[in-house]
């Protein structure tokens, strides 16, 4: 016994130390400074209680990143789930070329995200192949180009991430697809019901477990968003998120490192109250739809 | 019987659509990667222009293309073998030797795993200053090693395993260590293949974390130096294409020839919750 007791913590070390050095550390070290006004660069420190937290609240770069990010996660989340859905049901059978398409769908998912942000800068850019697509369905781009707008930047992001996320939720919702019995959709048709009814009785509420895993890692994802507003505007045009924004204060100019920790630590409040909802709202209301 | 070809016809017509709408940002990578440069690059241009490989020579020439490939493949390599080796040693651990710490051990797995990464993105920096591990294959390689997402798929994967032939080995008088790696690993091999493809492809296209805790191009990954590329006044459309085109092409080369791991990967993440 004794044995095996040193046999496992011999095999579980490098986990013992990377979880206590790089996650438990980090995560108490932040939770400790954001109540203090620490700066890396004038050294300043002293122990501040909740007032970082205070002036979050007053801070009106911080409302409008959080705004932003809320509507970063509304405005993906909902088109990204469907579409998804979609692809998902048309290529769910088995037909041939199946493979390809299902593979070309997903292939923008693994690729960087610094380069899909840099190829759709070009894209997005004066004069550029989304400009001139908008002008032939008679829209007017805006004039420097759909980043360089305020009205547009965020919403040009959210399209590229919606298009660039779908196939990877799509592979999701086919295996979820696959895992419902067949007997069930031969007893609807059996008893006469339609591929409409058949969806919303069978389909919909068989894949709800599925959903649910997808509503919270794409959530937790895009309230992490943060690349490809580094790479496209930098925060500009009315496009900072929160992740850019603790960026931004903790490690740039000033390096406030106290300050950012708590606005990161809001961010992670937020992100576990939504787990949490999401998590309960599935659990508790039997059939959703 | 018409109409049903008829609507096969229509569904062919739909996919194919949508496949030219998720590729096509990616041709056009491609395409301005291999255009002549001083031409500008006008929609016409980019229809009619001539295809020059010239781009990609000059980039590993003029600029420290080779280093910032070099350094991608050894972080992702070494993070790569890393987490096959001690995801597995952890997995093994907690899927076979019931002893308490090792329950603990799995609900520290579980919490990390929800824990959005990014919020440590400030402790993480002012660690690898203080450890004088700033700027260094350290800090893009030790916190990355083994990760909780690893540890969880091999420990499910090991489960599905019936113990059986570790005991006839440990009769036999097999050594506890000898059993893990002559017996256990080798029947491991489609979830750690799987493992080995994902830590690799999320490695190659991190940014973040590489970005906040380097700062010399001697240290520079791909993705930081595409992204720190375009700094300066006109962005130089052509050389950052090709650029981009040599950071996807190692990705999508292993995606084409391995296509069935990863998608059974990605799956496996999505049935088990």
């Amino acid at each position: 016994m004794k044995n095996i007791k040193t046999t496992a913590l011999v095999l579980t070390l490098p986990w013992i130390l990377t979880f206590a050095i790089f996650w438990l550390f980090p995560l108490v070290y932040s939770i400790v400074i954001s109540f203090s006004n620490y700066q890396l660069l004038s050294k300043s420190f002293d122990w501040v209680g909740f007032d970082n937290y205070k002036s979050l609240l007053s801070d009106q770069d911080f409302i409008q990143a959080l705004k932003n990010t809320f509507i970063f996660v509304a405005g993906t989340i909902p088109f990204t789930t469907i579409i998804a859905l979609g692809l998902a049901l048309l290529i769910n059978k088995e037909f041939p070329g199946q493979g390809i398409f299902r593979s070309g769908y997903f292939l923008p998912s693994i690729t960087s995200m610094v380069v899909i942000a840099l190829i759709f800068t070009n894209l997005y850019q004066r004069g550029g192949y989304i400009a001139y697509l908008a002008s032939l369905i008679g829209f007017t781009p805006p004039e420097n180009g759909f980043l360089y707008n305020n009205r547009t930047a965020l919403f040009s992001i959210m399209a590229m991430d919606v298009w660039m996320a779908s196939g990877y939720y799509m592979l999701i919702f086919l295996s979820g697809l696959k895992a419902i019995p067949h007997e069930l959709y031969e007893a609807a048709k059996i008893s006469g019901a339609g591929p409409i009814r058949q969806f919303f009785h069978i389909t919909l509420p068989l894949l709800k477990p599925v959903m649910l895993f997808i509503l919270v890692i794409n959530s937790i994802k895009s309230f992490q968003v943060f690349v490809e507003i580094f790479v496209m505007t930098k925060g500009k045009f009315e496009t900072s998120t929160m992740v850019y924004y603790l960026y931004e204060k903790g490690l740039t100019t000033k390096f406030q490192i106290g300050y950012a920790s708590a606005a990161a630590y809001v961010l992670f409040i937020i992100i576990a109250i939504f787990s949490i909802i999401q998590f309960l709202l599935f659990r508790k209301r039997q059939p959703l739809w | 019987m018409v109409t049903d070809k008829f609507l096969l016809f229509l569904k062919y017509i739909i996919l194919t659509i949508i496949l030219l709408i998720m590729i096509f940002p990616l041709l056009w990578m491609f395409r301005i990667s291999l255009m002549p440069t001083g031409n500008g690059i006008g929609l016409i241009n980019i229809v009619s222009s001539q295809i020059t490989f010239n781009n990609y020579l000059e980039l590993f020439r003029t600029s420290n293309m080779g280093r910032f490939l070099f350094n991608s493949l050894l972080v992702g390599s070494i993070v790569t073998v890393g987490n096959i080796l001690f995801c597995f040693m952890t997995a093994y651990s907690i899927a076979r030797y019931k002893y308490i710490v090792n329950k603990l051990l799995f609900i520290s797995v579980i919490i990390i795993l929800m824990i959005p990464v990014h919020i440590i993105i400030i402790p993480m920096y002012i660690l690898m200053v203080k450890a004088k591990l700033y700027d260094s294959y350290g800090a893009l390689i030790l916190p990355w090693l083994v990760n909780p997402i690893g540890i969880f798929l091999v420990k499910q994967y090991i489960e599905s395993i019936p113990p059986s032939m570790e005991e006839a080995a440990r009769i036999d008088g097999a050594g506890e260590f000898k059993i893990l790696f002559k017996i256990v690993m080798p029947l491991c091999k489609p979830a750690l293949a799987v493992l080995a493809i994902q830590v690799f492809f999320t490695n190659w296209n991190s940014f973040l974390f590489p970005f906040i805790l380097t700062q010399s191009e001697q240290y520079r990954t791909l993705p930081v130096a595409l992204a720190l590329f375009q700094g300066h006044q006109a962005i130089d459309w052509q050389h950052l294409m090709a650029g981009s085109t040599i950071a996807v092409l190692p990705i999508l080369l292993v995606f084409l020839i391995m296509q069935r791991q990863i998608v059974s990967g990605i799956t496996a993440g999505g049935i088990k919750q």
